[in-house]
């Protein structure tokens, strides 16, 4: 009991506000011979302004099958996706990398970085392709960002010669680069070890802080510490979406937060991977 | 005791340092065993099975899988150990995508001289109907859903009858009802005498083994 | 300067892998090198050599004549249908030099050095006239002999009387067969110093340009007949030959103009092989940055780039080294040119003028630098950035076989019991764009090879049927002739021999219903049953008889006048003297010219010249020439006894050394062709080495699953070589199909610009064989180094990089 009344603090408070990312309807099927492979069967949620959403499940569940289809690399076999309103599902290869260039940063699991350039060529790159910042203020842009993840001192230095996790940073300053409203994040603490996994989630907790909205999918437990929704998959659908209390997260960074985001529970299903939230 | 590994250390050299993935783990399994190893990413338990199976060398320790000190083969010797004494099943299936799903399974008998030539075909056709695969023998392996690939994968792994089968995530990429028919595939592989190796981190697949080993950042935390 | 960073990118990229840019650079560059230095030195070569050649206002027209004064030059000239004649007698002498050793030497005769109308010389050194005693040597005479001006040389005429004459100085005449090729030594003299050694004072040529038409061969040959009948035969003199000056040429022409025709071609056949080739390694090279950086190109799209901004940047690289190629090719190309101009110049003794590049040029080298790579790497380019986002990020290597084509599906029937044998052969089918390019390539290269093999097979082909025509150890010419029984009588006497033959010839032409008269041809007089010519008939009989009006002609002869059939009756006409035959057979070609045979008999009846004859022939065992030494001896003999008899000071011939001056000639052509099919095979293997490579590159994986399973290195060195040397076997099985039209082609035209003449083909099956051997080679070695690269990959990094 004491449960619910924890869950009906979080109000939904802006309705009038149009939500930031709306996913309707949405599957995604694989053709083989054997016939089609479900991999996301009729996934509908919304996500506003401000959250910190977290996508778990098994392996196979349809996690990456869902970012890959919101960040528009992989294309849906049926259903909607609107940002801002505006319809993404329907848009061309071309229009979804514009699209992608300015309002979205992807955040991958092996980082994904340039070889070639430095710290702060990979992350001007972004404002290049978009044409989103003069070309004189990119490198202090560049700078700044590499500053906020905490890894300015390799400014010059080319990804092979950090640790995993600094590339991680990069990818995240890289990722806010065109200074998008929503990040996504496809296992980004998967090639981490369990102290640098937490500062990464401690870097896209305070971004959300920030204002940024974030879509992080994950099968590391240590999230609930940070996220202020949990998304559930089983199977390719959803089984659950919960809020996490501001209490947990106040344990995992240190600093109450605040903030109120929208809840729109689907299911009631106890989270049955992890045993339960606590 | 047919896999045993001894004060196996392995440090990776990264141009941004060391990184120590085992810390001195020593271990026997026996034959007709079903282990499954568990952990976070990154706690060494995938670099723990490249060592039983010579994808990756020690760098220090001992690894033993029967009377074969695989430490010291060299990359080609343990190539064709592998190929007689391992059957691997990999998360991402790796079937062959120009051969059929038959000539997969066939594959690793032409690689080592196990069985004569005139029963290979014999042999990959009694392999599929084991999996259940017979219906799909000469299509490709991209005509097939994941689930099907991963049991092609499983009957390539069994081509040359090897004792140990090693598996790193069989199910990370299969729907729950996949999964499961992989798993009972594994069990009934158990049955009949192989020993079984393999990663997950799902917890639930883990206790369908026999025996569970935790791995926490390089060291064996658990193992009942 | 701020660089937007995706030109930092591109810069970078270049920098990281700095080999693979210089090839692609050095490939584009040596394309435009290659097109701007032949192109370049064709243009040089002709407008110097040509324009040289019609500065000094070049004969049309040669008519030889019997002993003639100046005069008749003028009325000649007079003529309506005459521009110009000019009068010139020709000495030929011998040049000792000081350790007495022999040159021959021909001595022209102008009548007025100060007004030299046709085939003008340049002086330049000394004088520009000779005075008594002296000679203006020709230029490349004085080279060779290294003589200088004031220097004395000494020559002998009819092998007695020796002079001394003073170099006066050293001309430049573009109208002389330069030493260097013919052999002649070539000097002017006056009249006086003709008179000084002993020789009467006339002229025997006439060099003519016609008033109208001075290209059209038959015109002009119509204005010699003319000049004859009206003005030189009226005027009692006698014409011997009325000829265009030159190898075959047409008047006006240079004497090497279709042998630089077709040496240019050739040349230009390079140059665009040099391009094409280059544009293979563009496209090979560019496929593999692109399979490298698939990855990239996914990770670009996901941060932003939409497809135009991601092809321009690997356009935009290949253009930075279209320009690098183009900053090194135009200079390399200019070097070329000029060294190539200077060759073709000391070759044919011409003046290079000036070396320039012309716009036209520049903007031809320009336009291939900058649209052949581009435009050969824009499919790989447009194909590799049309792959979606998801597969370049997590796809590419292993999966990426959702499409099965038909030709696929063909192919998938090949297979082996051992399936990774199987995979070799499929993979070899699996980028067929690649496949494509390596396979023209070596492919290319294998046709050019058997092409060569195949001209070179049917020149020998040619020579040993020559053999028919040469059945003696020594052949003597007598120049002036001599009586039949005195030759044999010598020839007889010589230890060994057993058979001697004299022969004739002499000079005659078909004259035709309307008494129009052909071009001239050899006509040889010899033993009806001669032993020492076993003639291969085409058509019809060899002579029959004794004294029966009939004749034998070569095919030579037929190529030019094609209406001649067996049983047609000819009239002939030699000097004065006309007579009808009728031709009974047509011998095969045999590198003489065009030839008309008849019998002793019948050729004494047709020229009137009663046992006069120019040519002996012996042999030591009839129909069995002797080995070349033995030749060699004979010869020396036969050179000997003829010069103590005073009939002949000629050198002889072995049917040898015969075979020898003209198999040196094809072996220098043959050579060259050789090396094209060479580079072309070295090409087509980088470039087999190359789609090796990236091939590998792209199944790095694969192989990583292959070694996981069992494979040791035997097994994946297997897969490789045999991919390698199943693209290589069908190369050579195309090579085989294009060679039967190229291979004919090749010979006529490698042939024609050598003899001036079409030969029987003659396939090369032994070069077929050859090239397979060699294409089995390549197809190892060049798979060798990837399939080594493959078997040191470690099975975890392999599957380490999801």
């Amino acid at each position: 009991m004491q449960k619910n009344q924890k869950l009906q603090t979080f109000k939904i408070i802006d309705s009038d506000t149009p939500p930031l990312l709306e996913v309707h309807n949405l599957t995604k099927r694989y053709k083989t011979a054997a016939g089609e492979t479900p991999a996301l069967n009729s996934v509908q949620f919304s996500i506003s302004q401000g959250e910190f959403v977290a996508v778990i499940g098994k392996s196979g569940a349809g996690k990456s099958t869902l970012v890959n289809l919101i960040s528009g690399i992989t294309q849906p076999t049926s259903g909607e996706i609107y940002f801002q309103q505006q319809p993404i599902h329907n848009l061309t290869e071309d229009e979804k990398a514009l699209w992608r260039g300015k309002h979205l940063g992807i955040v991958f699991q092996f980082f994904q970085l340039l070889p070639s350039l430095n710290l702060i060529e990979n992350i001007t790159m972004p404002m290049d392709l978009c044409h989103s910042f003069p070309l004189r203020q990119q490198k202090a842009r560049a700078l700044h960002l590499l500053e906020q993840v905490g890894i300015v001192e390799h400014a010059y230095k080319h990804p092979a010669k950090i640790s995993g996790g600094q590339q991680q940073r990069v990818a995240i300053a890289r990722a806010l680069a065109n200074d998008p409203e929503l990040i996504v994040a496809d296992e980004p603490t998967g090639n981490l070890d369990s102290r640098t996994a937490a500062e990464i989630f401690d870097l896209f907790a305070s971004l959300v802080d920030q204002g940024k909205t974030i879509l992080v999918v994950t099968h590391d437990k240590e999230i609930k510490k940070y996220a202020t929704r949990i998304i559930e998959l089983v199977d390719g659908e959803i089984a659950g979406d919960y809020p996490v209390e501001s209490l947990t997260r106040c344990e995992a960074d240190g600093n109450p937060v605040q903030k109120v985001v929208s809840f729109q529970p689907t299911q009631t299903k106890p989270l049955g991977y992890w045993g339960g939230l606590p | 005791m047919l896999i045993e590994l001894k004060e196996v250390k392995k440090i990776y050299h990264t141009p941004a340092g060391h990184f120590t993935a085992l810390n001195g783990v020593t271990l026997s399994i026996g034959e007709g065993e079903f282990v499954s190893i568990v952990g976070k990413s990154g706690s060494g338990k995938t670099t723990l099975i490249n060592l039983v199976t010579g994808i990756d060398d020690p760098t220090s320790g001992e690894v033993y899988v029967g009377d074969t000190p695989v430490h010291t083969l060299k990359e080609s010797d343990k190539a064709s150990w592998r190929g007689s004494n391992i059957g691997i099943v990999f998360q991402f299936f790796q079937l062959l995508p120009t051969l059929t799903v038959l000539e997969n399974v066939m594959l690793p008998m032409g690689l080592i001289n196990r069985f004569p030539v005139s029963e290979h075909i014999d042999r990959a056709m009694a392999l599929l109907e084991l999996v259940d695969l017979t219906e799909y023998t000469h299509q490709l392996p991209s005509m097939l859903s994941g689930g099907l690939q991963q049991k092609a994968a499983i009957a390539r792994a069994l081509a040359n009858d090897p004792p140990i089968i090693a598996t790193d995530e069989p199910t990370g990429n299969l729907d729950s009802k996949s999964a499961e028919s992989v798993m009972v595939l594994f069990e009934n592989l158990v049955q009949q005498g192989k020993t079984i190796l393999m990663v997950t981190h799902d917890p639930d697949l883990a206790k369908r083994a026999a025996r569970i080993i935790e791995i926490v950042d390089g060291k064996i935390a658990n193992n009942k | 300067m701020i660089l937007p960073t995706r030109w930092i990118k591109i810069f970078k990229d270049m920098w990281s892998n700095p080999s693979r840019s210089l090839i692609v650079i050095f490939s584009i560059a040596i394309g435009i090198a290659s097109v701007g230095m032949i192109t370049n030195a064709a243009r040089i070569v002709q407008r110097d050599l040509y324009g040289q050649y019609s500065a000094g206002n070049p004969s049309r027209l040669s008519i030889y004549i019997s002993g003639f004064p100046k005069e008749l030059a003028n009325s000649v000239a007079g003529m309506r249908e005459v521009a110009d004649a000019q009068a010139r007698r020709t000495l030929s002498a011998s040049l000792i030099e000081t350790d007495d050793k022999k040159y021959d030497i021909s001595m022209d005769v102008l009548a007025d050095y100060q007004n030299i109308r046709i085939n003008r010389y340049n002086v330049d050194k000394g004088a520009a006239t000779p005075s008594t005693r002296e000679i203006l040597l020709e230029r490349i005479t004085a080279r060779e002999l290294g003589l200088d001006v004031g220097d004395k040389i000494t020559v002998e005429i009819d092998n007695e009387r020796r002079y001394e004459l003073t170099v006066a100085g050293i001309i430049h005449d573009v109208y002389i067969l330069p030493m260097t090729i013919f052999g002649d030594a070539f000097g002017y003299i006056s009249m006086d110093t003709l008179e000084w050694m002993g020789e009467t004072s006339y002229y025997d040529r006439l060099d003519i340009v016609t008033s109208e038409n001075p290209g059209d061969k038959t015109h002009v040959l119509n204005v010699g007949a003319t000049i004859r009948d009206r003005v030189i035969e009226p005027a009692g003199y006698h014409v011997m030959r009325i000829a265009i000056p030159g190898v075959g040429s047409r008047p006006g022409d240079h004497w090497a103009h279709d042998q630089i025709k077709g040496f240019l071609l050739i040349l230009q056949i390079m140059g665009i092989l040099a391009v094409f080739l280059s544009s293979g390694i563009v496209i090979n090279t560019v496929s593999a940055i692109l399979v490298q950086q698939i990855k990239q190109i996914g990770i670009l799209r996901s941060i932003g780039a939409v497809r135009s901004q991601v092809a321009g940047m690997y356009l935009a690289n290949v253009l930075v080294f279209s320009v690098i190629g183009l900053v090194i090719g135009l200079p390399l190309g200019l070097a070329g040119a000029t060294w190539l101009s200077y060759f073709a110049a000391n070759f044919l003794n011409f003046d290079v003028a000036r070396i320039d590049l012309p716009f036209n040029i520049a903007l031809l080298q320009i336009g291939i630098g900058l649209i052949m790579p581009t435009g050969a790497a824009a499919f790989p380019i447009l194909s590799g950035t049309r792959i979606p986002v998801y597969d370049a990020i997590y796809q590419y290597g292993l999966n990426n076989h959702s499409k099965v084509s038909q030709f696929e599906k063909l192919f998938s029937k090949l297979r082996s019991i051992k399936p990774h044998l199987t995979l070799s052969l499929r993979n070899t089918f699996r980028k067929k764009s690649r496949l494509i390019f390596t396979l023209v390539t070596l492919t290319l290269a294998g046709a050019m090879f058997i092409a060569s093999f195949s001209t070179r097979d049917s020149l020998k082909a040619q020579i040993k049927e020559v053999e028919h025509y040469t059945v003696f150890d020594a052949s003597l010419d007598i120049p002036g002739g001599a009586n039949r029984s005195t030759v044999l009588r010598e020839a007889m006497r010589i230890p060994g021999i057993t058979l001697a033959e004299a022969w004739s010839e002499s000079t005659g032409v078909f004259v035709g219903a309307d008494n129009r008269e052909s071009e001239e041809f050899t006509i040889v007089g010899l033993p009806y049953n001669s032993q020492t010519i076993h003639p291969i008939m085409i058509k019809g009989t060899w002579l029959q008889g004794s004294g029966i009006p009939q004749v034998v002609v070569n095919a030579d002869l037929i190529e030019s006048k094609p209406d001649i059939k067996v049983g047609d009756y000819v009239n002939l006409k030699v000097g004065d003297h006309k007579r009808q035959f009728q031709v009974i057979g047509i011998t095969s070609k045999h590198l003489f010219g065009s030839r008309i045979y008849m019998d002793a008999e019948s050729y004494t009846r047709l020229t009137g010249k009663q046992n006069q004859v120019e040519t002996v022939r012996v042999i030591a065992v009839p129909g069995k020439p002797g080995k070349p030494a033995f030749q060699d001896s004979i010869a020396r003999q036969l050179e000997e006894r003829f010069k103590n008899a005073g009939l002949s000071n000629s050198i002889a011939t072995t049917q040898n050394s015969f075979f020898n001056s003209f198999t040196d000639i094809f072996n220098i052509i043959l050579l060259v062709l050789m090396i094209m099919a060479g580079v072309l095979a070295i090409v087509g293997g980088l470039g087999l080495t190359g789609t090796m490579g990236i091939n590998i590159l792209e199944r790095t994986r694969e192989i990583g699953v292959l070694r996981a399973i069992g494979a040791a290195n035997a097994a994946v060195l297997q897969v490789v070589v045999i991919e390698g040397l199943v693209v290589s076997l069908l190369s050579w099985v195309f090579g085989a199909l294009i060679s039967a039209p190229v291979s004919p082609a090749l010979a006529a035209i490698v042939i024609y610009a050598i003899l001036n003449t079409k030969l029987n083909f003659r396939y090369s099956f032994e070069g077929l064989l050859i090239w397979l051997a060699i294409v089995v080679v390549i197809g190892i070695l060049s798979s060798l180094a990837p399939a080594r690269r493959a078997a040191r990959l470690r099975v975890r990094e392999v599957l380490d990089y999801e």
